[in-house]
């Protein structure tokens, strides 16, 4: 391509697609905000396109809902049956299961490993007959519509690295997370919102949390513009959308009035093409004022609905409130939405606090994927469910019947995946009795990224991006496999 | 910016160096084709090499194998590859149809010259020592003005393109003062400059801003990215780590004019240099900028590892502009370094001190206390004031006549008691814990003035932050009636949520709380609960009464724990009063206390009589029975007795009571200053280096081959004093520096034109491998390079040569025709015009406001932030999990100067591409987004300064409207407005006067964002309208460009 050609093509989309994802949505705005509540799929040009070439093929799902939940969920009491553990209450996990490996420092001076089984009860579920804990009676409504994946390895074992490593496909900082690559290579389908947005919600229980890391969702070596935008539910939903005190709407338009006459000037005078990207984007800054506050009303919701994500719904900050806006983002045309859930990290006072997890999380995910489904998006919508790493099944600390702790096990965990391109009602891979190795279909978190990648239409290999002299990719340098018997 | 665009500027010598297109340059031409096709298969990497072929280098090309051979110069027919690149045939064509990859007819074509042209072969460009070519001719000598636009001309006329004239002298002394200083001229710096009609005025003005304390501050930035600096630890907890000495060591350098030798030299081996000066260690806190963790349940070994590899990565990336990373798992595949040399050049990192876990405290090892003279010889003096107080207390315990009330008969009466538990030093002999996990914070005035003694006890952020203090010499035991008091303070702008106060006592434990409850799990109808919080901004005295207290006499309190939960306190003077039977009191009785301490341990007690105090009472004879075996014990115990008297009882008579408090003060004036001296970070290593080995796929516990100490061999080799030794970071440092290094001085211009010129002459920066871009002007930069080193390092001398080049001075208009030839500017045909930088623009509105507050150096300030961006991330027990923002002048201060937590770094950083600092970065950004004006518009710090400066406009610009217009353009943009600029700004002015005057309500709300006072009484009316007014003109494209 010529250079000056590749120039446009970037400023293009630096223009209109980069900052944010947000494009320019001209004339076309009317009409889209007219209709904010339906995805308008071909109501306006795309005028802020994907990377060319991109999506490689047709793609099942057109945007994700990524529900992290951060700590580290125990998939021995949520998804990982294993009935043969009664048998073992309080016995030595065998050395034939732990074969050596590492453990954290936090239980490898523990005298005894006592293998703890599950305090809560499962049932088979569905037409499936998917096994799911009593835990999650919600989600377990779903679960023809769920591939788990009990498989699923990582090659971190402590929260920082594991994090880092789940949501940007490596344990070192620095590089770019899963919906920075999405909104980079395939754009935004939105008008006034960001292509990427993050939430954060508050957990019931207000226990010691681990923490998140703005890295979670940074475009790391992506352009900056690609960086998950925050939306928060205290102060002002997304940074210093609202005007000062003393400054209305009115007052706004009489000064973007004459900064784009003023530097339209200046365009003219030095020709700088640049300068009239940032025209675009200071109009763009003002409909997002009103496109904002719009997103976050949530009094336009009917009581059904409402009544669906249950009680926490009506408190900003919740996870059901992050879950009711997660759907009212799809339908608006973000592409990616991660909700991050803290408080999962039970090492002590597991089933108190795992309980306390579930109440916030279950009803609004079962709530979500039937929202979805009315509204016929759950089909072009990925939902994954997951955390950074599993738990073990031998306990940390004092062990009864009724109370237990885990420390982390990242050889095997269970994730599920609903919605565009996932085949339903299965679960894919094997662990042993004592959910301590993978025994059959392994799943590494690289292989996950590629099967998402591969519901949005993009093939993982051909999808990268040069820095420090590699071409980069979320998946990494060594080899990964799209998990096909998953796919729809 | 960080988009690769190889291919481009590999194109772009095809359509722009048409004269020359059919001489294939190897390196220019031929080489990126082949690295980004073939050597991830057939280049440096042995594991992943297939058929045993190198196409790199010439051995291996041209080396004939089983009758055939890879490339025959000058032969089409026989060379091997042409045949695989034009094949149709899925298993014979190369690249495989597996790689993705593909070459296009155009990248054919050049293969295919290059080996009907011989197949000349280079190595790499940058690996070759730099040569000094002479000015090239030009066409126009005139224009030049140093040898830089020589070569920029000579370049220009091969293009058939002309520069553009000099820009105005409004434009060039605002680039000037941005490019040096990162700020914006006065307007009386402006008016200096135009009315200066000497032929040196440009130089001068130049000069002027080279000396600017500013000068380093804006320089220092730059550096900071590359060596990762930043306020916390990075990982995890996240929490504060204290190294900002090391930014302002980096800020001094550059003021300095430290020469780029020795400021390496420093970093990377200040430890090693013969008796190294504070500073020198200061220095070596570049090693210790990188992330760490003490994540609980993290591997110690893991973590030495990564961070070795960080520190290899850095120095490679920063003084050779290659990226390591690659090497830290298998052979570079693209440049000459093979993991094994990765692994040398870390084995002069893994001997490092530091730990693998940092503690999660702001002191990790290892600390250096940086103390000034006059603090070494102030400490030195208040330790022997201490020393002699000390001594002087225990002469006359040693004489002071004592008859203890236990033997008295009667007993003697009740006596009234107030005992101090806490005031400005924590209790002799006891064990202190903060929750923080570093030193207790204590506090002075002017922050805060204490109602007791000099100084209180500050607790801030997180929640339940505490300190404790247990088992200290002086027992704490509770009186008859009694009461406890303290003294609490709450911010006035973050008050805590709840207070607490924990007794561990002989009768269970105790706490106290005010405020709410529940964040102690406990209710307002607890008895526990002592009531609100207290009024904030003042002393208030907390009483807990005898009833709350529910404690009996002589009942012992073994730990104190004060706490607040959310917000910042300070607490002062813990003291108890009540009524106390000497006979049997602790403090008064010699008897009774040791009788207490029998089978105890006691803190604080000298070695000699910790045993014999331990061993309980022994019964001892009268002098006049004293039998030799007695004397000895006899001893111990005056020496014990004395000891009580001095340190342990309360005084029983005056003098002895005015020594105990003239030591108590000593005490505390030394205790004080040692505690007030700040420390940083430093680099050491090990007294026994740790053996480093080639660590197999880059994971830490599978190590390979051993390995030494040493450089990549397609370099010079390490010069070492001695044959014997070990090599060093020194001998590395001074080998970066050898005069036959190819890199670090071309790596090292580059940058400084890149910080000037807004792109480097090799556009990746970062990479000067095989894989980046070659130089624009690869003549240039070499000149540049050994011009830099042979004028001493000279880092001034050498940005002044940059900003005086007429190419630096050029205007910036750029024609259509130009902008589609050269859209980046990459043949400096205009001058240079980029957004400015993140910390740039928030310090222009800060100057140009007036508000800025131009203090040097400290510990990281907090400005305005929007509420709850750490909160929802940081760890619950995290140190800075709750953001507390500094109030008064140190919210103005210059930006390099804020605190930056690296995993939620302020938003004026990171809307406007600053790095979050968690690994080094030589490139940002520059991005143009809707949350930079939305951020530009509305942010406090924005509209307040827009406040500020619309009052100044008021008070300076004159009295019409059209005068204050053109004051605040002057201000802010060095020129005066055109009338047509003139006019659109007075339409929107009388839309907000009007709308003001219509409004008081909104003018009062305006002129009321920020914490700064009005300085000034004009109308309400007039200064809203101005306010906005300032704020459109601080959000022209032109104000947050540097034109």
């Amino acid at each position: 391509m010529h250079p000056f050609l590749e120039s446009q093509r970037h400023q293009t989309r630096r223009q209109f697609f980069g900052s944010t994802g947000l494009r320019l949505g001209g004339t076309a705005l009317a009409g889209m905000l007219a209709n904010a509540a339906t995805r308008t799929a071909n109501a306006a040009p795309q005028m802020l396109p994907p990377l060319p070439g991109l999506p490689h093929f047709a793609p099942k799902a057109k945007a994700i809902i990524y529900l992290h939940m951060n700590g580290g969920p125990s998939q021995i009491d949520l998804w990982d049956h294993k009935p043969v553990l009664k048998e073992h209450f309080d016995k030595d996990l065998p050395d034939s299961i732990r074969k050596g490996q590492r453990i954290t420092t936090m239980t490898s001076g523990q005298s005894r490993l006592p293998v703890a089984p599950s305090k809560f009860k499962f049932a088979q579920q569905g037409q499936c007959g998917t096994w799911v804990s009593e835990l999650l009676p919600f989600t377990a409504k779903h679960v023809d519509d769920i591939a788990v994946i009990k498989s699923v390895h990582t090659n971190a074992i402590n929260h920082d690295p594991a994090c880092t490593f789940v949501m940007t496909g490596s344990e070192v900082p620095g590089k770019a997370s899963l919906g920075s690559w999405l909104a980079y290579g395939l754009g935004s389908e939105s008008n006034d919102l960001p292509a990427f947005v993050v939430l954060t919600p508050i957990w019931s229980s207000g226990a010691a949390a681990q923490a998140l890391f703005t890295r979670m969702w940074s475009s790391g070596f992506l352009p900056s513009s690609y960086n998950g935008v925050a939306l928060r539910s205290v102060g002002d939903p997304v940074l210093y959308v609202q005007n000062p005190p003393g400054v209305a709407a009115r007052d706004r338009r009489v000064m973007l009035d004459a900064l784009s006459q003023l530097n339209q000037r200046r365009f003219e005078e030095l020709g700088d093409p640049e300068i009239q990207t940032r025209i675009a984007q200071y109009e763009m800054a003002f409909r997002m004022q009103s496109s904002v506050p719009d997103l976050t009303n949530l009094a336009t919701e009917s009581k059904e609905t409402l009544d669906m994500y249950g009680p926490e719904v009506h408190k900003p900050g919740t996870f059901a409130a992050s879950a009711l806006l997660a759907r009212r983002m799809i339908e608006r045309g973000v592409r990616a939405v991660q909700i991050l859930h803290r408080g999962w990290d039970q090492h002590g006072n597991l089933p108190r606090d795992i309980t306390s997890q579930c109440y916030d999380t279950d009803q609004p995910i079962g709530a979500l994927l039937t929202d979805l489904k009315q509204r016929g998006l759950l089909d072009s919508t990925l939902v994954v469910w997951g955390g950074e790493f599993g738990r073990t099944v031998y306990s940390q600390g004092t062990l009864t019947k009724e109370n237990y702790g885990r420390d982390h096990h990242p050889r095997n965990f269970c994730m599920w995946l609903a919605g565009g391109g996932i085949k339903g009602g299965m679960t894919f891979g094997e662990t042993d009795d004592f959910s301590y190795n993978v025994v059959a279909n392994p799943c590494h978190i690289n292989d996950l990224n590629a099967t998402m990648l591969h519901c949005l239409g993009i093939d993982h290999e051909r999808f990268s991006f040069k820095f420090q002299g590699l071409d980069q990719r979320l998946t990494g340098v060594e080899p990964q496999q799209v998990i096909q018997d998953i796919l729809a | 910016m960080k988009r690769s665009s190889l291919v481009v500027f590999t194109l772009w010598f095809a359509a722009c160096a048409s004269a020359r297109a059919e001489e294939i340059s190897f390196n220019r031409d031929v080489r990126p084709i082949l690295s980004a096709n073939c050597f991830a298969c057939h280049g440096l990497d042995a594991k992943q090499r297939k058929a045993d072929l190198r196409l790199d280098v010439a051995d291996g090309a041209l080396a004939e194998r089983d009758g055939h051979v890879a490339i025959k110069p000058g032969d089409l027919a026989k060379s091997e590859v042409w045949r695989r690149l034009i094949s149709e045939d899925a298993d014979v064509v190369m690249p495989p149809p597996s790689t993705k990859k593909k070459l296009t007819a155009e990248q054919k074509a050049t293969i295919r010259k290059w080996i009907e042209q011989g197949a000349p072969y280079q190595k790499h460009w940058a690996f070759e020592t730099p040569t000094k070519t002479a000015d090239p001719p030009v066409q126009n000598g005139a224009w030049a003005k140093n040898s830089i636009d020589r070569f920029v001309l000579a370049r220009l006329d091969k293009e058939g393109l002309a520069p553009r004239p000099e820009a105005s002298r409004a434009t060039l002394i605002r680039r000037v003062a941005f490019a040096v200083t990162g700020l914006p001229p006065t307007p009386k710096e402006v008016a200096e400059f135009e009315g200066d009609s000497s032929p040196q005025a440009y130089e001068k003005m130049v000069d002027r801003y080279l000396q600017s304390p500013r000068y380093g501050e804006e320089m220092g930035r730059h550096w900071l990215d590359v060596a990762r600096y930043a306020d916390t630890h990075g990982l995890h907890l996240d929490n504060e780590r204290s190294m900002w000495a090391y930014r302002d060591w980096v800020i001094k350098a550059f003021n300095a004019n430290q020469p780029f030798d020795k400021f390496t030299v420093e970093q990377l081996a200040g430890d090693l240099l013969p008796n190294p000066t504070q500073d020198q260690l200061i220095a070596t806190g570049f090693n210790r900028c990188n992330v760490t963790t003490s994540e609980g349940g993290a591997i110690e070994a893991e973590w030495l590892y990564r961070y070795a590899v960080d520190r290899t990565s850095t120095t490679v990336q920063t003084w050779m502009g290659l990226t390591g990373g690659c090497a830290v798992c298998h052979d570079h595949k693209y440049d000459p370094l093979s993991a094994r040399e990765f692994y040398s050049l870390y084995a002069f990192f893994y001997s490092a001190a530091d730990p693998g876990m940092d503690r999660n405290t702001n002191t990790t090892d290892p600390f250096f206390k940086l103390s000034t003279a006059e603090q070494k010889a102030a400490l030195t003096k208040l330790q022997a004031d201490e020393t002699v107080a000390k001594q002087q207390l225990e002469a006359i315990a040693a004489r002071v006549a004592y008859a203890d009330p236990a033997d008295a008969q009667p007993p003697p009466a009740k006596q009234p008691v107030r005992d101090v538990w806490l005031d400005d030093v924590f209790p002799n002999g006891s064990k202190v814990t903060c929750s923080s996990r570093n030193n207790s914070v204590w506090a002075t005035a002017p922050e805060v003035d204490p109602p007791l003694g000099r100084r209180a006890l500050k607790q801030f952020g997180a929640s339940n932050y505490h300190d404790k203090f247990e088992n200290s010499l002086q027992p704490f035991v509770i009186p008859e009636n009694p009461k406890l008091f303290v003294w609490v303070r709450l911010d006035e702008y973050e008050p805590s949520q709840t207070l607490s106060l924990e007794l561990i006592t002989s009768r269970g434990n105790r706490r106290f709380l005010w405020g709410n409850p529940k964040n102690y799990g406990a209710a307002t109808t607890d008895k526990s609960w002592l009531g609100e919080a207290p009024p904030s901004n003042q002393w208030v005295e907390l009483v807990v009464a005898a009833d709350k207290l529910d404690l009996q006499p002589g009942d012992t309190v073994r730990s104190v724990s004060l706490a607040q939960f959310g917000g910042v306190a300070w607490w002062d003077g813990l003291i108890i009063t009540g009524d106390t039977y000497p006979a049997t009191d602790l403090r008064s009785s010699f008897t009774a206390w040791w009788k207490d301490r029998a089978g105890k341990e006691t803190p604080g007690i000298p070695g000699e009589l910790a045993a014999f105090l331990k061993a309980g009472p022994t019964l001892t004879r009268s002098a006049s029975e004293e039998k030799p075996e007695d004397k000895k014990s006899n001893e111990l115990k005056d020496k014990l007795r004395q000891f009580y008297l001095a340190f342990v009882a309360r005084a029983s008579d005056a003098e002895l009571q005015q020594h105990q408090q003239a030591w108590l003060a000593a005490n505390s004036a030394k205790t004080l200053l040692e505690e007030a001296i700040p420390g940083t970070f430093i680099f050491k290593d090990l007294d026994k280096p740790r053996e480093a080995f080639v660590m197999l796929r880059g994971q830490y516990d599978k190590p390979g081959e051993k390995v030494e100490p040493n450089v990549p061999a397609v370099f010079p080799p390490l010069k070492k004093p001695t044959t014997e030794s070990r090599s060093t970071r020194l001998d590395l440092a001074n080998w970066l520096l050898a005069p036959d290094h190819p890199l670090t001085a071309r790596v090292t211009v580059n940058r400084f034109w890149q910080q000037l010129f807004g792109t480097g002459l090799v556009k990746t920066s970062y990479d000067f491998g095989s894989q980046g871009e070659p130089p624009s002007h690869p003549e240039l930069l070499d000149w540049l390079a050994i011009w830099y080193r042979e004028n001493g390092w000279d880092t001034k001398a050498l940005v002044r040569l940059l900003v005086t080049s007429a190419t630096f001075r050029q205007d910036t208009r750029v024609a259509a025709d130009l902008l589609r030839l050269d859209p980046e500017n990459r043949l400096y045909a205009r001058g240079p015009r980029f957004r400015l930088d993140a910390e740039q623009i928030r310090d222009n509105v800060l100057y140009v406001s007036g508000l800025i507050n131009l203090e040097m150096g400290g510990r990281g300030v907090k400005s305005y932030q929007p509420p709850n961006l750490w909160e929802p991330v940081g760890y619950s027990d995290s140190n800075t999990r709750f953001y507390l923002q500094d109030h008064g002048p140190a919210i103005y201060r210059r930006s390099i100067y804020a605190f930056l937590k690296r995993t939620a770094p302020p938003p004026f950083m990171s809307n406007f591409d600053g790095p979050n600092r968690e690994q080094f970065c030589t490139l940002r950004e520059r991005s143009n987004t809707p949350l930079q004006a939305l951020q530009l518009l509305n942010d406090t710090q924005h509209f307040e300064s827009a406040r500020a400066f619309g009052e100044r406009i008021l008070s300076e610009g004159g009295e019409t409207a059209d005068e204050r217009i053109t004051f605040a353009y002057r201000a802010t943009l060095s020129r005066s407005p055109k009338p047509e600029e003139l006019a659109v700004v007075r339409r929107a002015l009388d839309q907000y006067l009007q709308r003001y005057r219509d409004d008081s309500a909104a003018a009062k709300q305006v002129i009321s964002v920020g914490e700064s006072k009005r300085k000034t009484n004009h109308p309400d009316t007039e200064l809203a309208a101005y306010t906005l007014i300032a704020n459109l003109i601080l959000n022209l494209d032109e104000t947050v460009m540097r034109n």
